[in-house]
């Protein structure tokens, strides 16, 4: 069995690095999951005004006081894209294309991510349209496949399924793919919308449109109830109480993924206030 | 938990007296292998009351493709030889709890 962590933040914007820092102060084992610059949003802000005690300072300026904390503090950054986290009753099973870890308590605080659903992807999901082509792939022995993929890493899956599948078809949504493989049918296209019967049978692109059996949609960021599967969700947000407690137990969320105001100070604030909930947990569970 | 295979479905779960839990799944699927423990825990938690059995759907094609399973891991709970739940995708344990306890 894996080290198991007392606990888990996933991501490492205003909410998560507030939540790893009060979590590092009462002692407790911390990992945390995001990008050694913290987080885009913040980097990129021209002039932030808002912040409690500093005024017209840059995001990127921002950025540098909040890695200095940390890096004082110790906490450290664990560069790895957070793909699940399984509720598992006693702990959590966190996992990544690589690895999986363990822990007793987990704070999500992956903002929020603005790519829409497509039309008709939620109505046919697991019926026709999936999320995990390497996982899928049994059941399209002999079939058609076609596969969006957000980002490069989709091509690997494209390739598996080639193995596999009579045909697949895969669009790529950033440009030319790199490294996919001869006999994948490359179609660049923009997709509008998923269309059927009782199962998904096309995928409709604003040019085109392909007959498939199956649809594989394969996102850079996943979605919040992809991310944790049998979390409550309301509108593209995680349902939350004044403990930031979700509706699984030990599971908290801080930040922007709860909801709007987005900013900054209120991210710091709800991952300091799911940080200690979390700490009383874990307490209890010991 | 038994294995059920396309030759003894009907017998195991079509034709059992108690609901049947039937977890789809595949080897190399990740999220698969996450509801494995939580179905053992159902399996033993709900003794005497449902059964719980898995199908290989690699192994298992035809009753897969008539169940028109796209997805794995789905989860689906048979009571007197009909579907009358399903999940896709991974959950929580209570969520399953919730599902059996409807249908007993």
């Amino acid at each position: 069995m894996s080290d198991r962590y007392d606990l888990i933040v996933i991501g490492s914007g205003p909410a998560g690095i507030s939540a790893a820092i009060n979590g590092v102060i009462r002692n407790k084992k911390v990992k945390v999951f995001g990008s050694r610059n913290l987080s885009e949003k913040v980097q990129k802000a021209p002039r932030v005004d808002n912040y409690l005690g500093f005024h017209g300072i840059t995001g990127n300026e921002l950025k540098d006081v909040f890695s200095q904390h940390l890096e004082k503090m110790q906490v450290e950054i664990t560069e790895e894209k957070v793909d699940a986290v399984y509720a598992l009753g006693k702990y959590f099973a966190i996992t990544t294309k690589d690895n999986s870890y363990e822990a007793t308590s987990v704070i999500v605080a992956s903002g929020v991510s603005n790519k829409k659903s497509l039309e008709g992807e939620n109505e046919y999901l697991g019926k026709g349209v999936g999320y995990c082509a390497t996982c899928d792939a049994p059941i399209y022995k002999n079939k058609k496949v076609a596969i969006v993929g957000y980002d490069v890493h989709a091509e690997e899956e494209a390739n598996f399924m080639l193995d596999v599948a009579s045909e697949v078809v895969y669009i790529p949504l950033y440009g030319q793919p790199e490294k996919i493989k001869d006999g994948v049918n490359v179609v660049l296209g923009r997709p509008l919308r998923i269309e059927g019967n009782e199962k998904a049978e096309r995928l409709v692109l604003h040019n085109d449109h392909i007959d498939a059996d199956g649809i594989f949609i394969l996102k850079d960021s996943v979605e919040l109830d992809q991310l944790v599967p049998g979390v409550q969700i309301e509108d593209n947000h995680f349902v939350v109480n004044r403990k930031m407690e979700t509706n699984i137990e030990g599971l908290y969320a801080a930040g922007d993924c709860t909801g709007k105001p987005y900013q900054y100070l209120k991210a710091a604030g709800e991952g300091q206030v799911a940080a200690l909930n979390a700490v009383s947990f874990i307490d209890n569970m010991q | 938990m038994k294995e059920v295979m396309d030759a003894t479905f009907v017998e195991e779960v079509m034709n059992s007296e108690q609901p049947v839990l039937v977890d789809f799944w595949a080897p190399w699927c990740g999220p698969c292998k996450m509801v494995t423990p939580v179905m053992e825990e159902l399996d033993q938690q709900y003794d005497g009351k449902i059964k719980v059995v898995k199908v290989n759907v690699d192994e298992n094609p035809e009753i897969s493709e008539a169940l028109r399973i796209t997805s794995i891991p789905t989860i689906v709970l048979f009571k007197e030889g009909q579907p009358k739940d399903a999940v896709v995708g991974f959950r929580p344990k209570n969520d399953f709890e919730k599902m059996i306890d409807k249908h007993l």
